[in-house]
């Protein structure tokens, strides 16, 4: 659903790589929309019908509007925080680099593991936290193969946040008791707490000469997408009270994507781009989240 | 990855290391002397959700007991991460490092600049590098 005919036609066929049928219409209520219908909307579209989102379909996917430039931080903030699961910001060739992923993984519902954004070849290294002290050294081991890659500092530096965040997130944040309650969220984080069963936590990382991705899995499946994304769009008015550290690694990513199997597994992407500089790529990052069985 | 030391001389306070959960910073607050305080983050390497929400609290309690608050030669780590508070905006800073891209040879670094954030010269090759991210990543916090 786009208004301007050459961005359909981009649109049209990148989502044929799919092989599935794609109906291209200029607006909503030109649209056929059912439970199997992945609906991908121009954002400007998508503005003035906020709570589409709602109605029933596999996904809503928001892209870029005119030109198919980058999006605007304020229309990827009302999305966001208008519950839309897929908010595509950036322009092409990123866009067609994500926009197909998503595809893929909602029409093969198959959302897990960072292999579905890097090229085949790519080496994927992973860290096997054996207790909760070992998040620094899950972080340092992370650092010190951007160095080897090559990669400049700017890019050390974001992904010991966006890693050391997502860590916390898994180890604090996402276990939950029999009541639901997050009982760990207010744990001293310089204390010891061997990990098996449940709370084991997993750090993988690949990069491809595209992107660099960061992966973190927890077996509790915990996590809310709708909750998180009130929270994303929000971060620059926070007063820093709780709730800061997925705002914050989404702030440091270019893409974040959450793949959630309820009361299983937990898995954050958080998505580099290594190729061009910040402003180059849209202000604010994409954001998609998938519920899917676990692998 | 070393934690976060202090330092104190005078009216200034220097930090170098991690700003993170191991941060001690309000005990700080009663060991300055009255007046205006300088904070020269300068060697700051990390800062995390925790560490950043401690520093604005740090930052407030000063503040909050009289003291008038300027930040000098503020790393880029925290630089680009207060902006994303409110909070923090309309904060006095005098210098910051910044993040440069050569787009002659692509050699970054990451110098000291104000708020004009002037033309820098690559030190490997000597054309005009340019800012390598959004201005408003370091310059929203100068608006009040």
């Amino acid at each position: 659903m786009h208004g301007e005919r050459r961005a359909q036609r981009s649109l049209q066929r990148l989502l044929g790589a799919t092989l599935c049928r794609v109906d291209v219409v200029p607006d909503l209520a030109t649209a056929t929309i059912d439970e199997d219908t992945i609906v991908v909307v121009d954002s400007a579209i998508a503005m003035t019908a906020l709570d589409a989102c709602k109605r029933d379909a596999r996904a809503w996917i928001a892209v870029p509007g005119e030109g198919l430039q980058p999006a605007d931080p304020p229309a990827v903030s009302a999305l966001l925080q208008a519950g839309w699961d897929h908010v595509v910001a950036h322009p092409m060739p990123l866009l067609a680099e994500e926009l197909l992923a998503t595809a893929q993984k909602l029409i093969r519902r198959d959302c897990f593991g960072l292999e579905k954004y890097m090229v085949w070849g790519a080496e994927v290294r992973a860290f096997q936290l054996e207790d909760a002290v070992e998040r620094d050294a899950a972080v340092t081991a992370i650092a010190s193969d951007v160095t080897r890659v090559g990669l400049p500092d700017r890019i050390g530096s974001l992904v010991s946040v966006i890693a050391d965040e997502l860590l916390a997130n898994a180890l604090y944040a996402a276990p939950v008791d029999e009541h639901g309650a997050r009982h760990r969220a207010h744990d001293p984080r310089d204390r010891s707490r061997p990990l098996a069963g449940r709370d084991a936590v997993t750090l993988r990382w690949s990069t491809d000469g595209r992107y660099l991705a960061i992966e973190v899995r927890d077996r509790w499946g915990s996590i809310e997408p709708a909750a998180i994304e009130g929270r994303l769009a929000t971060t620059k008015t926070s007063t820093a009270e709780g709730g800061m550290g997925l705002p914050l690694a989404y702030a440091c990513s270019n893409q974040l994507v959450v793949n959630v199997a309820p009361g299983a597994l937990t898995e954050v992407i958080a998505l580099l781009d290594i190729r061009y500089k910040p402003t180059e790529l849209a202000r604010s990052a994409s954001f998609h989240a998938f519920w899917g069985d676990p692998p | 990855m070393s934690r976060l030391q202090t330092e104190v001389a005078g009216n200034r306070l220097r930090f170098a290391g991690r700003i993170d959960e191991t941060a001690q910073l309000a005990p700080l607050v009663g060991q300055l002397p009255p007046g205006p305080i300088t904070l020269v983050p300068e060697d700051v390497t990390f800062v995390n959700s925790v560490g950043l929400r401690e520093w604005i609290r740090f930052v407030r309690a000063l503040r909050e007991s009289g003291h008038a608050v300027t930040l000098e030669r503020v790393a880029d780590v925290l630089m680009t991460q207060m902006n994303l508070i409110g909070e923090l905006h309309g904060l006095p800073i005098t210098s910051f490092h910044a993040q440069y891209e050569c787009p002659t040879c692509r050699h970054e670094e990451q110098p000291l600049v104000d708020a004009t954030l002037p033309p820098v010269a690559c030190v490997e090759c000597g054309s005009p590098m340019q800012l390598a991210d959004f201005p408003e990543r370091y310059l929203t916090i100068f608006r009040t």
